[in-house]
């Protein structure tokens, strides 16, 4: 534990004021729209996360990520309408579902190019939509094809997963994204890690090591799906609505991927970054000039990706870390010259 | 059992046109490891360019391929040049240059975005001299701009492949796709291949376009269902392979039609897909693929 608190002192206690402003945020902000495009955020800071496990570690290219979503909140949703079952065991039963199907998908295509992995992981983001979109019901669960799924209102309970205020909303989602980053950070100071960062650089030599490459992203992308599923859960309680286009459509799928590459994939913070970046773009855009321009905010987003990529590939969390070192680093570090910007990699 | 020889043949008349898209895609990856996600998007600007085109000018829309064709192998050539060129090149050591693929997906957000801001969302149907047209075959009745659709997209694949196998250039793509370093080392300039390759699989998304425009639907996003049929397509082919790409068009447009037969047209989305990730799963390396590619 030593070793991961062994931080520059001025990141620990920026880390800790940080976290302080988060957990009181709720306290300040009253109106709901606000509160629900802060929730929003970290959503989409959660799923680019989750995503990150495979997109940013196992060096591939998933695209289908919306199909993990969906299957946590559909999976959730049936259990609750069909059963009474609360959305909190839903959750885990959609994780582990989500799991199995990203194993099934990823035995195979994770051994082969990363060109092939693209385009099967769209393939079945697209044939998952597809089907919910055409099956009524399976056995006793009531899917509704594409009209999609409203829950049913209840009381205001932790068990229920239903709230009167955004502000649990926000805590839950808070807990989870905070979850996510510390397994994230741990697994990236792992064995798994290690093994993951070596056969995304050069498969082949890490196999001629002795590291089974494939197994490893596997184990990457099964950890990956089922946190999506959980954050899939999570859409569904605080939308109470949802269909297939809206929770398995490709544009969530890319906006997920768009967002870690902005943000910088394989980081820790770049998808926290891209999607604090991001998201208030795509819902301003959307509030205000939506109806006059629809599809700006997705213009606005591959530029802003295509620029990214030509000038830092790795994310636009290297250069902010580069102007966070200097401006704040250093300027707070002064007086202690050996807390050098050595041990300041927080982002990596 | 007449119904089923119908749906057969229209599915090869669909499907030589799917093969067309497909063989740009494929041609584009053979040179640059490259899959070009922003393909159904290049259809999608060739097809409004061909629609504008039948619009404004009201004449037979197969000469618009004299326009459109020319135009979007310019497209493809610049589009490679300014935007893709300086960040494949910073990438060009690694097995795999993913951010290349990034930046393509990047290129057909903007450019679906961009149309569906510009033309909007409606479907829009080309009333040209063709359109409409029926001709009748023992019992059985055919779309007329297809067959003259199929029929030119497959004359224009057999002069794409005399044209890789015989002339000067062709050799050149073939090398580069080959052997990268060893084409260079035969004066082969390979930045100029690249140009060319993307602008070859462009130009056959323009030809498919105008082929297309008489009896299909043009909207912002008709690009996806093309570049995921394409994707499966190659696939299926064997990345690379052109003889592949144009079979495998037309094996998924018999599997289309004559699925329609038995099933809800939703429900033959879901059998593509159920037969792409068969062959994903069973023999990756599609039905012409080279092993090196996978």
């Amino acid at each position: 534990m030593k070793k991961y608190l062994n931080q520059n002192p001025v990141v620990l206690k920026l880390t800790i004021l940080l976290l302080a402003a988060l957990f009181l945020l709720p306290l300040v902000v009253t109106s709901p729209t606000l509160m629900q495009i802060f929730i929003l955020v970290i959503l989409y800071a959660y799923f680019t996360s989750t995503w990150n496990f495979v997109g940013g570690f196992a060096g591939v290219l998933p695209l289908g990520h919306a199909a993990f979503v969906g299957i946590g909140a559909y999976t959730s949703t049936v259990l609750l309408q069909t059963y009474g079952l609360s959305p909190w065991i839903g959750m885990i039963v959609g994780g582990i579902l989500a799991s199995i199907v990203g194993v099934i998908i990823g035995i195979r295509t994770l051994k082969l190019r990363g060109a092939y992995f693209a385009l099967a992981t769209i393939a079945i983001g697209e044939g998952i939509r597809v089907l919910f979109e055409n099956v009524k019901e399976v056995g006793p669960f009531k899917i509704n094809g594409p009209s999609g799924i409203s829950i049913p209102l209840s009381e205001n309970s932790f068990t229920a997963f239903q709230f009167d205020t955004k502000a649990p909303y926000y805590y839950i989602i808070l807990i989870m994204l905070l979850v996510v980053l510390l397994l994230t950070y741990f697994m990236m100071n792992s064995k798994i890690g290690y093994y993951l960062a070596a056969g995304g650089e050069e498969p082949e030599a890490a196999e001629a090591l002795g590291i089974k490459v494939s197994r490893y992203k596997v184990i990457a992308m099964a950890i990956s799906c089922f946190l999506t599923a959980l954050g899939g859960t999570f859409y569904a309680q605080l939308m109470l609505y949802f269909y297939p286009k809206s929770i398995l459509g490709l544009d969530l799928s890319y906006e997920i991927a768009f967002i870690a590459l902005i943000g910088g994939r394989g980081t820790i913070l770049g998808p926290v970054l891209g999607a604090l970046l991001l998201r208030p773009v795509s819902e301003l855009t959307r509030i205000y000039i939506g109806d006059m321009l629809p599809g700006l905010h997705l213009v606005i987003f591959g530029l802003i990706l295509i620029v990214v990529m030509r000038y830092y590939p790795k994310g636009l969390v290297v250069p902010v870390k580069i102007l966070f070192n200097r401006h704040i680093i250093d300027r707070f570090s002064k007086q202690d010259p050996s807390n050098g910007i050595t041990s300041t990699d927080k982002a990596d | 059992m007449i119904g089923i020889i119908e749906a057969l043949i229209n599915g090869i008349l669909m499907g030589s046109i799917y093969g067309l898209t497909a063989v740009g895609l494929t041609l584009i990856f053979g040179v640059m490891k490259v899959i070009n996600f922003a393909h159904g998007s290049i259809l999608m600007v060739g097809m409004f360019a061909a629609y504008w085109f039948v619009i404004l000018t009201g004449w037979n829309p197969y000469l618009a391929i004299l326009i459109v064709v020319p135009l979007l192998f310019y497209f493809g050539y610049f589009m490679q040049s300014w935007i893709i060129k300086p960040i494949f090149e910073a990438e060009k050591d690694v097995r795999e240059p993913i951010t290349v693929i990034i930046v393509t997906t990047g290129i057909w957000y903007v450019l679906d975005n961009l149309a569906l801001m510009i033309f909007g969302a409606e479907f829009r149907v080309a009333k040209t001299t063709v359109s409409g047209k029926i001709v009748e075959f023992y019992d059985m009745y055919f779309l007329l701009p297809k067959i003259i659709g199929a029929g030119i997209t497959i004359a224009c694949g057999i002069y794409l492949y005399w044209f890789l196998k015989h002339s000067k250039m062709g050799k050149a793509i073939r090398a580069t796709s080959l052997d990268r370093e060893a084409a260079s080392l035969m004066g082969i300039r390979q930045s100029n291949i690249y140009n060319i390759a993307f602008g070859l699989g462009s130009a056959c998304c323009g030809m498919a376009a105008c082929v297309l425009v008489p009896f299909y639907y043009v909207y912002p996003t008709v690009g996806v269902p093309f570049d995921i049929k394409a994707f499966i397509i190659v696939v299926l082919g064997g990345l690379g392979s052109i003889p592949g790409a144009i079979l495998g068009g037309v094996i998924i447009g018999i599997i289309e039609n004559v699925g329609a037969q038995f099933m809800a047209a939703t429900w033959t989305e879901l059998l593509l897909y159920g037969v792409f990730l068969f062959v994903l799963l069973v023999k990756p390396s599609g039905l012409f693929g080279l092993k090196q590619d996978f």
